[in-house]
């Protein structure tokens, strides 16, 4: 069964439409990575299933339960069921690590204190920063600071994980303490729907991969298939242009 | 140099001076309180209103800012009677010092709103809080630490500077006190000392009550020397 099911979405930025009917699916615990160039839409996907931007046409489901992003209610159920990670971490720069991982279980969920407490130290060990929980962001590495983020989102216990390239912001040498997180949830199994520019991370742990270019999704399949026997002359040309080195 | 302190002649009358302060500090309070509370309201409009209203904000914080406080005051005491328009001199001090704050107070917490980061305010919508949970756990912390040292400086501006303009309408706040019992016998020297001092000593409690205020609800590291 289709764990998310995503068929023919729409989303507009004023009158500039950047989702032009977009389908998709992934299955529960697989990961599916969008590729494809800048202003294709990637991200805008990963911001219409959380209902950052506003979807035009087209349904979104997940499991049997059909989202609609039709009022703040309706919003809040998508958020409940999936949890994003952005480019720029995006932390609240005047929590510490622990308060930013625990204000949304305590505040708005209201799970009881000490499971939460548990669980954010769990997901700080899972991340690698379990000394770092009374720092405040300001007092961390761009690296930590995503690695902080992760361990955010995955404290509301996401069905699904959206990741929008989290590694684009960071310097090199910082790349692969993050991508050394996610392949930890790829091994536990977590559905996960990832953007990303490292390729080379992407042919490793993703299941599905979607080439996306001007709001259309071009081409589907096995990262292998997709990378080096692609069908479609516009991904067999942006591959080659980025493969290359 | 030949002149003989008298400082007895001053400590005789520390209780009126006292009195003074305690009005000052009163004074400062309340107009600082009364200026937040326009402040926030103008702010909130020049945010978000629609232009009209933003217009007459703006008319607002122009004339105010760019006019001497006394002058303020002086059209409130001396220029509205001949409408038909009557105060105590207390009351203009403290209208014309609310609404002098009022326009100060709109910029600071303007500057506070803008400052507020988009991507915060993301991360907070896709952890799933309402409108009201964003402005109570995410808006309202950030404005508040990042307008405080705006608002401490402010606030010793108003206590200080604004409430002693009351002196030269006749409000026996600590100022006018000061003035009024110099000119008995002719003390101003040791008056005037006196009074500095208890600027002084008003200030900096003040200024410590607001940095403990500080680190308590915002973490700002506030330094009181």
């Amino acid at each position: 069964m289709q764990h998310l099911e995503v068929s023919d979405v729409r989303a507009k930025y004023g009158t500039l439409e950047v989702l032009k009917g977009i389908s998709f699916s992934i299955k529960k615990g697989e990961i599916a990575s969008l590729v494809g160039p800048s202003g294709s839409g990637k991200s805008t996907v990963l911001r219409a299933l959380m209902g950052l931007t506003p979807i035009t046409g087209g349904t979104v489901m997940i499991g049997n339960e059909r989202m609609n992003y039709s009022s703040a209610k309706e919003v809040r159920a998508a958020r409940d069921r999936m949890a994003i990670v952005f480019q720029q971490y995006n932390l609240f720069q005047n929590m510490t690590v622990m308060q930013n991982l625990t204000l949304a279980p305590l505040k708005i969920k209201k799970w009881g204190k000490t499971d939460v407490i548990t669980e954010a130290h769990r997901l700080l060990g899972l991340v690698g920063l379990s000394d770092r929980a009374n720092a405040f962001p300001d007092q961390l590495s761009g690296g930590q600071q995503q690695r902080v983020a992760l361990a955010r989102a995955l404290a509301l216990k996401p069905q699904i994980l959206l990741l929008d390239e989290v590694t684009s912001a960071l310097d090199p040498e910082l790349v692969n303490e993050v991508l050394d997180a996610v392949r930890k949830l790829a091994n536990e199994g977590m559905t996960m729907i990832i953007v990303s520019h490292e390729m080379a991370f992407v042919r490793e742990v993703a299941d599905k991969v979607i080439f996306m270019d001007e709001g259309h999704i071009i081409e589907v399949g096995k990262p292998a298939d997709i990378f080096d026997n692609s069908q479609t002359n516009r991904a067999r040309d942006f591959f080659s242009k980025i493969l290359r080195h | 140099m030949n002149y003989g302190f008298q400082f007895g002649v001053v400590w005789d009358n520390i209780p009126e001076l006292l009195e003074g302060a305690w009005l000052t500090l009163q004074l400062g309070c309340f107009a600082f309180a009364g200026g937040s509370l326009i402040g926030l309201l103008f702010a909130t409009i020049k945010t978000y209103g629609v232009w009209p209203l933003r217009f007459l904000v703006d008319c607002y914080v122009i004339f105010i800012t760019n006019t001497p406080a006394l002058i303020q005051i002086y059209f409130l005491y001396f220029g509205l009677p001949e409408v038909g328009i009557r105060w105590s001199n207390e009351a203009c001090l403290l209208i014309g010092l609310t609404m002098n704050a009022g326009a100060y107070l709109t910029l600071i917490l303007r500057a506070g709103f803008l400052s507020v980061r988009v991507t915060e305010i993301e991360a907070s919508q896709t952890l799933g809080m309402s409108l009201i949970q964003q402005v109570r756990y995410i808006i309202l912390p950030h404005i508040a630490k990042s307008i405080y040292p705006a608002l401490a400086n402010f606030f010793i501006v108003v206590l200080v500077m604004g409430t002693s303009v009351g002196a030269l309408i006749g409000v026996d706040e600590l100022t006018g006190q000061a003035i009024n019992l110099s000119t008995v016998n002719y003390r101003w020297l040791e008056y005037f000392t006196v009074v500095a001092g208890m600027y002084v000593v008003l200030t900096f409690i003040a200024s410590i009550g607001l940095a403990l205020l500080g680190r308590w609800a915002f973490r700002v590291k506030a330094r009181i020397f």
